[in-house]
């Protein structure tokens, strides 16, 4: 038996993925500009499913390595906008890596901002991490302006560290520790769903 | 005092290197008040002399050692002087020139070949803290890493409490990029980091205060 979580908040619904959800995760998953600041490269459709096959097996946070990734539904019509992930990093030093992907259309209205804050809660509610931190590329303002929102500090800027596609990339790290977090009042249920 | 190149030509010891070296230092490398050199053997006392110091291990990974885990070190260290491949790495004894006293110990690592990245390190007996020794060496391994090497970027890293070691750093050009918090567990605390670097562009450089 396993159990599947699921978060709400006022406009979302975040949970693991299902398959049903592939096409809707292709869709922006495989885009130039979300491929971009994305880790696990994916150049074509099978690339990204396998990408995708990977997501929906993460589905818990057990021991340090592991984790956790919820997709962005919205409430209002079932829309699959993105997805947030939460990477338990560290066990003795409760380190947790957060990262997240927006379908380009469902940007600049906080669902992304409302999504992260909730997997912070979750993180250091219910997780007790200590420190939560985010890498970005140094040119992705809409990250940085999010992450900065979220009250977390700018603790790096590597310049010219990695050659990107043959450009010198730069790239920030922003961190919060859990004394640092405001705990957001927007999680309305913490709800595990048994799954047989 | 003998002139550097006439000191690094009574001192000069041609080491065999296998062939896949890419770069390695002609030793000693010799700057105005120091030579840089492979350790050898006898090098043991003096290694133990610091690194079996309380004050000195503070910072560092290591617990103070004994005078066997000295031994060992010093054994592993001989054979690093050369770079082959990524994530190999130079650690050459720091002497006094007008002594010959081993005050200390600077590294350089090739950290990505691909991106030429490389870092420094350096720990020094806290009775040479003061002079400027530390960056004496370090600036020359910089030297070597920009100017041999070709490398894009340098960085070193220490204990956000180790205000020592951050401002040779500062004296080495270095700006700083990171000041972790709190993302680790370090002998029983938090553990803080700073990482500075210093770019091909920003070494090369008309010289300002370096």
């Amino acid at each position: 038996m396993t159990t599947d979580l699921t978060l709400k908040t006022d406009r979302l619904t975040l949970r693991t993925f299902e398959r049903s959800d592939l096409d809707d995760v292709l869709s922006y998953y495989s885009l130039p500009e979300v491929q971009r600041y994305l880790d696990w490269k994916a150049r074509d459709k099978s690339e990204a499913t396998t990408a995708f096959e990977a997501m929906r097996r993460q589905k818990r946070l057990t021991r340090p390595g592991e984790i956790l990734t919820l997709g962005m539904v919205r409430k209002l019509d079932g829309a699959v906008m993105g997805h947030v992930s939460l990477r338990w990093t560290d066990a003795t030093a409760g380190q947790g890596e957060i990262r997240f992907a927006v379908a380009p259309v469902y940007r600049r209205h906080g669902y992304c901002r409302e999504a992260v804050s909730a997997v912070m809660d979750l993180a250091f509610n219910e997780y007790r991490l200590h420190r939560i931190f985010a890498v970005t590329a140094g040119d992705n303002e809409a990250s940085a302006r999010l992450l900065r929102a979220l009250g977390m500090r700018l603790e790096a800027h590597y310049r010219e560290h990695a050659l990107f596609q043959g450009e010198w990339d730069e790239e920030l790290h922003f961190a919060i520790l859990s004394r640092e977090w405001k705990r957001s009042e927007k999680i309305h249920e913490l709800a595990r769903h048994k799954v047989a | 005092m003998a002139s550097a190149e006439e000191y690094a030509l009574a001192m000069n010891t041609q080491v065999p290197l296998p062939a896949t070296v890419q770069f390695a230092p002609d030793y000693p490398i010799v700057t105005e008040r120091l030579a840089l050199r492979p350790f050898s053997r006898g090098d043991v006392d003096a290694v133990y002399s610091y690194r079996s110091r309380e004050d000195v291990s503070e910072y560092l990974f290591d617990q103070p050692m004994t005078h066997e885990e000295c031994a060992e070190a010093v054994r592993a260290r001989a054979g690093q002087i050369a770079f082959s491949n990524e994530g190999d790495k130079i650690v050459l004894a720091v002497e006094r020139r007008d002594d010959a006293r081993l005050i200390g110990e600077v590294s350089l690592i090739w950290r990505s070949v691909s991106d030429l990245q490389g870092e420094i390190g350096y720990i020094f007996h806290p009775d040479a803290h003061g002079h400027g020794y530390a960056s004496e060496a370090s600036r020359a391994l910089l030297a070597f890493g920009f100017e041999v090497m070709g490398l894009h970027r340098v960085y070193a890293r220490c204990d956000a409490l180790n205000g020592g070691s951050e401002r040779v750093m500062q004296r080495l050009g270095m700006r700083k990029e990171a000041h972790f918090r709190e993302h680790a567990q370090f002998k029983g605390r938090w553990d803080e980091e700073l990482i500075y670097a210093i770019l091909e562009g920003e070494w090369f450089a008309p010289a300002t205060s370096r």
